[in-house]
Order: structure tokens, then C-alpha cells, then sequence
């Protein structure tokens, strides 16, 4: 029982976080949803099923945190390419602030003493 | 041969739509549109496609009912379970027959019947069960009783008689007519309401009822 609940705390602190790391990887250039997807799975443990990016995507169009325009491709289809809007920008500082101080305070206790 | 990898895509596409049901239909249709560009996308990456190449693009977006659970979070799109759970039946056609008439077929018995059925429902709030308890206790059972209480009371009244002490005698003299008139008038609007209450009351619960029905249906 209690590897069960760590495995979903696990998983809600991954799904918590998930958001703020596509707002990071949208902060220095626009991307379309299969390059984002793919930069993601290239970091191991942060997504287990790619399909959940994109009701994710669409959670942060909805919240104005992120706009999207569709473009011509060399290969194929238009793609919808995701941008951050200053609101999103502004989410993303906030996060990171609160974030290094609780990994910090995360660290202090848990992580492994060397020597 | 070809149309393998295109039907494991299709089937995939068709059964993420089923599973994404209960999600608003542009966000339904946003999530779907975009899974489909990024199996595209991925396919057309592939040199020379096979079948478990496609496979493996479909199991790393995961199971269609994952994406829609995640979805469902996402957007607090209530489960269908839950809702389900709330479909009025005979608990809450019975709550409410008990509470209004079932004081006056088993008095005081056939109320608490009522009330235990009312508190055990998941169809009313505890707002609407305070309410349904409150107005009025008994049901339309205390409206009889009360109604024939005064109605004894009201034969009894209309003049007021003392026994003369010293000739044993009974004095009537009837009541001043104007004092009467405001005590009567008040009197019948207390039965009124006694009766009206229950009535009202179930009739609110019963709306209560349907709009929650329709409520559960729509969800």
C-alpha cells in the first residue's frame, strides 16, 4: 500500500510539473506539438504517455498561458506551432522562484550525504 | 499490404474519440485533431515503415483511456461514474410519497420513514434534506391532527360561558366579534400554511429531483 501511494504522488508531482517544464521548453523559441512531445521523452522520467501533452497544450491555450499559430511545413500538413504569452512567461518566473527554493529545502533533508 | 499501419491508426484515432466522450467537443476535437498530425508526423520521419514502427508510435502516446482520464483532469470534467450514482430511483420517489402521506397512513412512523430515505439519498444536498425534514415534521399526517384539533377547539369556542357561583347558572355572553374576527382570521392561516407547507415542500424537492436528472443526463 504504501509503494501504491508513492507511485501516485509520483505521478501527480510529475503531472503538477509537466506543465511548467512545456512552458521552459516554449520560452526560448515556438515549437509545434511533436517536437515538443519529442524533447520531453528525450529526458527520461518526465513523460510515461505522450498523449497526455497535448490535453496539456490545450489546458494552456485555454489559460492564455501559451498561443498558438498554425504554419506552412516543408513535409507535409500545416502545424499548430505553441508560443508563450507574457502570462505564461510570468507563470513560468513565478514557478521557477518557488521551485529552486522547495528542491533546495527537498535537497537539505533527503539528499544523500557524500562521505 | 499498406493498409495495415493505416487501419491500427484509424482504430486507434476512433477509440480515443469514444474515450474522450464525456470531454467538451472542442476540446475533444483539438486533442484528437493534434494526436493525429503527431502520428503523422512521426510516420513520416520513418525511412521504410512497418507495422511496429507504427506500434511503437501508438504505444508511446499511451492507452486512448489514459489520455482521456488525463484529459478529464485537466479540463474537471466529472468522471461518468460518479453521476451515474446519483440517478434518482425508488429511494427518492419513495423519500418523497413517505414524507408527505406517510404520517397520515402510519402516524409519526411512516414521516421518520420518510426522513431515513430522504438522509440516505445521494440525490439532495444537505440544504434541500434540512429542508424536506423541517417543513413540516409529519408530513401532511400533522396537518390532519392540527386541523382537527382546532376545528374541536373552534366547537367549543364562539361564546365564552362561566357558571354563576351563587345561582348555578350558565352565563353565556358571546366573545366580542371584532376580537374573534383577527384570531380566526389567523387561525385559518396557520392551518393553511400547515397544510400548503408539506406540499410546497415536496413539490420543491421533487424539482430538485428532475433538475438534477437532467443535470446527471447533460453531464
Amino acid at each position: 500500500m504504501v509503494a501504491g501511494k508513492q507511485d501516485a504522488l509520483l505521478a501527480q508531482m510529475r503531472k503538477g510539473t509537466l506543465q511548467y517544464c512545456v512552458l521552459a521548453l516554449l520560452s526560448d523559441e515556438e515549437r509545434y506539438g511533436f517536437d515538443l512531445v519529442r524533447s520531453l521523452a528525450e529526458t527520461d522520467g518526465m513523460v510515461t504517455s505522450e498523449g497526455t501533452i497535448y490535453p496539456l497544450l490545450s489546458r494552456l491555450r485555454r489559460d492564455g498561458l501559451v498561443e498558438t499559430t498554425w504554419r506552412e511545413s516543408t513535409s507535409g500538413p500545416p502545424r499548430r506551432y505553441y508560443k508563450l504569452t507574457a502570462a505564461g512567461r510570468a507563470a513560468l518566473a513565478a514557478f521557477r522562484d518557488e521551485w529552486e527554493r522547495f528542491r533546495d529545502a527537498v535537497d537539505h533533508f533527503v539528499e544523500r550525504k557524500a562521505g | 499490404m499498406s493498409t495495415t499501419p493505416d487501419k491500427l491508426v484509424e482504430r486507434y484515432l476512433k477509440h480515443l474519440e469514444v474515450e474522450l466522450d464525456d470531454v467538451p467537443r472542442d476540446r475533444r476535437r483539438e486533442i484528437v485533431d493534434e494526436i493525429a498530425g503527431h502520428i503523422a508526423e512521426a510516420r513520416a520521419g520513418l525511412e521504410h515503415e512497418t507495422e511496429a514502427d507504427v506500434r511503437n508510435i501508438l504505444d508511446g502516446l499511451g492507452d486512448p483511456a489514459e489520455i482521456a482520464e488525463d484529459a478529464r483532469e485537466r479540463f474537471d470534467v466529472r468522471p461518468p461514474v460518479p453521476t451515474a450514482a446519483y440517478k434518482p430511483g425508488w429511494m427518492e420517489i419513495g423519500a418523497l410519497i413517505m414524507l408527505l402521506v406517510g404520517g397520515v397512513v402510519i402516524p409519526i412512523v411512516g414521516w421518520l420513514v420518510g426522513v431515513i430515505l430522504l438522509w440516505l439519498s445521494n440525490a439532495w444536498n444537505v440544504r434541500d434534506k434540512l429542508i424536506g425534514t423541517i417543513f413540516v415534521p409529519g408530513g401532511l399526517g400533522l396537518s390532519i391532527l392540527l386541523f382537527f384539533m382546532t376545528a374541536t377547539l373552534e366547537s367549543g369556542g364562539g361564546s365564552t360561558c362561566q357558571i354563576d357561583s351563587t345561582t348555578g347558572q350558565n352565563h353565556c355572553t358571546p366573545v366580542d366579534g371584532s376580537d374573534w374576527n383577527v384570531f380566526d382570521v389567523l387561525k385559518v392561516l396557520v392551518v393553511a400554511a400547515i397544510i400548503v407547507a408539506p406540499i410546497i415542500t415536496t413539490m420543491y424537492l421533487g424539482y430538485r429531483l428532475r433538475h438534477h436528472q437532467q443535470a446527471a443526463a447533460t453531464a
